[in-house]
């Protein structure tokens, strides 16, 4: 299995044809990072048309470095511009570009280019140790423990993004609900159908995310057009000094792990581990007073983090189909779309391919590394494409993946409206990446349900009695009602 | 009523309708089913779900006020127009017609000045696309003026 392993990761590097695609992709990828609101997600989602005639390796390979790439990328912005080129990356503004107005925004690149490569790296090696041993214990789940874990799931989602638990929650029962639009599994009952049988199986994903990351954030941009963008010179990207290695190595690795932990929990992502990153970063620094005005510890803090939780996120996705953020919703679907189901039976009878696109971020995160320090410069540049030319071409983009994955003008009218829903939820403080992980859940939760109904003859509290699943459901409880419980203890003590 | 209840007051006559709705769907016989659920069972626990959240939510509005969301200028509002315009040109004319009017228009929109920079974008992006969606991709696009006269 290991020697396996490991051959399977190294023959990525013996692939032209994959290392040049992962190469293409990484600048990509980073031109998707500066461009600010044009984040891994939206990228993500245009590109996952353009990869569906290719090698199930190679696209998922494009889509994990667009990932990872573009988690990175926000970074050059958040520290020359003042703008997060994803959210991700907003930590990062707190001390990145404070460091540079005071002249040193190539000294805070090189700490963001390393402290995001360490983290990225990082993460990949635990992936690539955690996923089989997590598949090895969901090779004991059943339904309820299926039910429980995607109940779990949704329940996480009160925290996934801004907006607040409620929103977050009524914005994955949306989701949820979407997915029984069509055919009933079980009964084959057409449900909110009106009489359209292209909805027959369902929505697709594919013009559904397309809508709800790139059109919907093109609305969102139509707000910011008269917005002047101003930049601080730079004037080469300088690797970190010993000393600069002393002050910041605890400083990466605790928000290495810190990232990892929280990209594994189910609907955790980037953002929430930077922001984490960063402030566990300032609490057990002794330069507490810098933080805000260019401490590189902030800076290190926050993009180890972010990019730890990419490797982080990819374990839920690939071991139990539960994705760990927009992005890798995103990348679940390329899974799905490819053929290769999530779960235990790809880490037993693909194990070459799950370690091939494990080694693809691998080579990812080398070669952004090597990009972030030689042409950051450069990148830097892309951002100052004016919106008026860029969004339009989105929308092109847009308009024409949601038609190719299936020939069908019907998706190109969904990713439309769901462009239009996904902008008016926004409006209203309502975060769009709970609508699509409960999207791709809503199918899990309710077959597992029927299921498990059918296993204990109609007995749901059956389930509790399952103690991996009771712990699942536990957990969702505790992660719903814990905060609100806590408030009201300390409250009541005061 | 305030507008900050329009949200709650949307989503809960979504929510209801969805019920109504789903309260008409077939049941299943029994010796299908079995100890399952029927498949309107799902939707409805949904939407009782979303119904409660949506109560708490107004509920947080009542406690916090918060502020009514401004409105958005032109820029927002004629993108969306655009997309109907998109719609109509791709439905009566052709999807490439459509794409290249709408880019052209929203760049204009967003306050592009240099015409000539709008209309290269609008030609040059949906010729580029077209081109490696057809020969690279093996796509076929939806016909209309410009494909029947590709296509033949």
């Amino acid at each position: 299995m290991f020697e396996q392993a490991i051959s399977a990761m190294a023959s990525v590097v013996v692939d032209p044809y994959l290392l040049g695609l992962i190469f293409a992709t990484t600048i990509l990828g980073v031109i998707i990072g500066v461009l600010p609101g044009l984040g891994a997600t939206t990228g993500a989602a245009l590109l996952l048309p353009f990869t569906l005639t290719m090698d199930p390796v190679h696209a998922i390979a494009v889509l994990a470095t667009i990932y990872v790439s573009a988690t990175f990328a926000g970074s050059i912005t958040a520290i020359l511009i003042n703008t997060p080129g994803t959210s991700a990356a907003a930590a990062t503004t707190f001390d990145g570009y404070p460091l540079a107005q005071k002249g040193e925004a190539g000294r805070a690149l090189g700490i963001a280019v390393i402290s995001s490569t360490v983290g990225g790296i990082f993460s990949v090696l635990i992936l690539c140790f955690a996923a089989p041993l997590l598949a090895r214990v969901a090779y004991e789940f059943r339904s309820p423990e299926y039910f429980a874990l995607t109940v779990f799931g949704l329940s996480m989602l009160a925290s996934i993004s801004a907006g607040g638990a409620v929103k977050n929650l009524i914005g994955g029962i949306f989701g949820v609900w979407l997915s029984t639009i069509g055919a009933e599994r079980v009964t084959g009952i057409e449900r909110f159908m009106f009489g359209n049988y292209e909805l027959y199986e369902g929505l697709h994903f594919v013009p559904i995310f397309i809508g709800l990351f790139a059109i919907s954030e093109l609305l969102v941009q139509s707000k910011t057009v008269d917005k002047i963008i101003k930049t601080v010179s730079m004037k080469a990207v300088k690797l970190p000094t010993l000393e600069d290695y002393k002050k910041i190595w605890k400083t990466i690795l605790r928000s290495c792990g810190i990232g990892t932990f929280i990209g594994v929990l189910p609907a955790e992502g980037a953002t929430v581990a930077s922001m984490i990153g960063y402030s566990e970063a300032r609490r057990w620094s002794k330069n507490k007073k810098e933080f805000g005005k260019g401490s590189i510890e902030g800076i290190a803090g926050a993009e180890a983090a972010n990019n730890a939780a990419t490797g982080g996120a990819m374990v839920p996705t690939m071991v139990l189909g539960i994705p760990g953020s927009g992005t890798t919703a995103i990348i679940l679907v390329g899974l799905m779309v490819h053929g290769l189901r999530p779960g235990v039976y790809l880490f037993t009878e693909q194990v070459e391919k799950v370690y091939q696109i494990f080694g693809s971020m691998f080579v990812a995160n080398v070669m952004f590394m090597l990009m972030g320090l030689y042409a950051a410069k450069l990148f830097a540049r892309v951002s100052l494409v004016p919106t008026q030319i860029l969004w339009p071409i989105v929308f092109a983009l847009s308009v024409i993946g949601a038609y190719a994955f299936q020939g069908q003008l019907l998706d190109v009218w969904l990713a439309l409206i769901f462009g239009v829903i996904g902008f008016f939820a926004r409006r209203h403080g309502f975060s769009v990446a709970p609508i699509a992980v409960g999207l791709i859940l809503g199918e899990m939760v309710e077959t597992n349900l029927q299921h498990s109904l059918k296993m204990f003859d109609g007995a749901w509290w059956m389930i509790l009695t399952q103690p991996l699943a009771l712990m699942f459901l536990v957990f969702a409880f505790l992660g719903l009602c814990g905060p609100v419980i806590f408030s009201w203890i300390t409250k009541q003590k005061d | 009523m305030k507008n900050i209840y329009l949200v709650p007051l949307i989503l809960s006559i979504f929510s209801l309708a969805v019920i109504a709705i789903a309260l008409q769907l077939d049941t299943s016989p029994e010796m299908i089913v079995g100890d399952s659920m029927q498949a309107r069972s799902f939707p409805i626990f949904l939407m009782i779900l979303k119904l409660i959240l949506i109560g708490i939510l107004t509920f947080q509005f009542y406690k916090n006020n918060p502020k009514p969301v401004v409105l958005e200028k032109y820029h927002t509002w004629g993108s969306m127009f655009l997309f109907l315009l998109f719609y109509l040109l791709t439905v009566y004319t052709d999807m490439f017609i459509g794409i290249f009017v709408v880019i052209f228009l929203m760049s204009i929109l967003w306050g592009e000045k240099r015409i000539w920079v709008a209309f290269l974008t609008a030609t040059i992006t949906p010729g580029l696309v077209f081109l490696l969606f057809d020969y690279v991709l093996k796509i076929r696009f939806p016909r209309g003026i410009l494909m029947n006269l590709y296509y033949g």
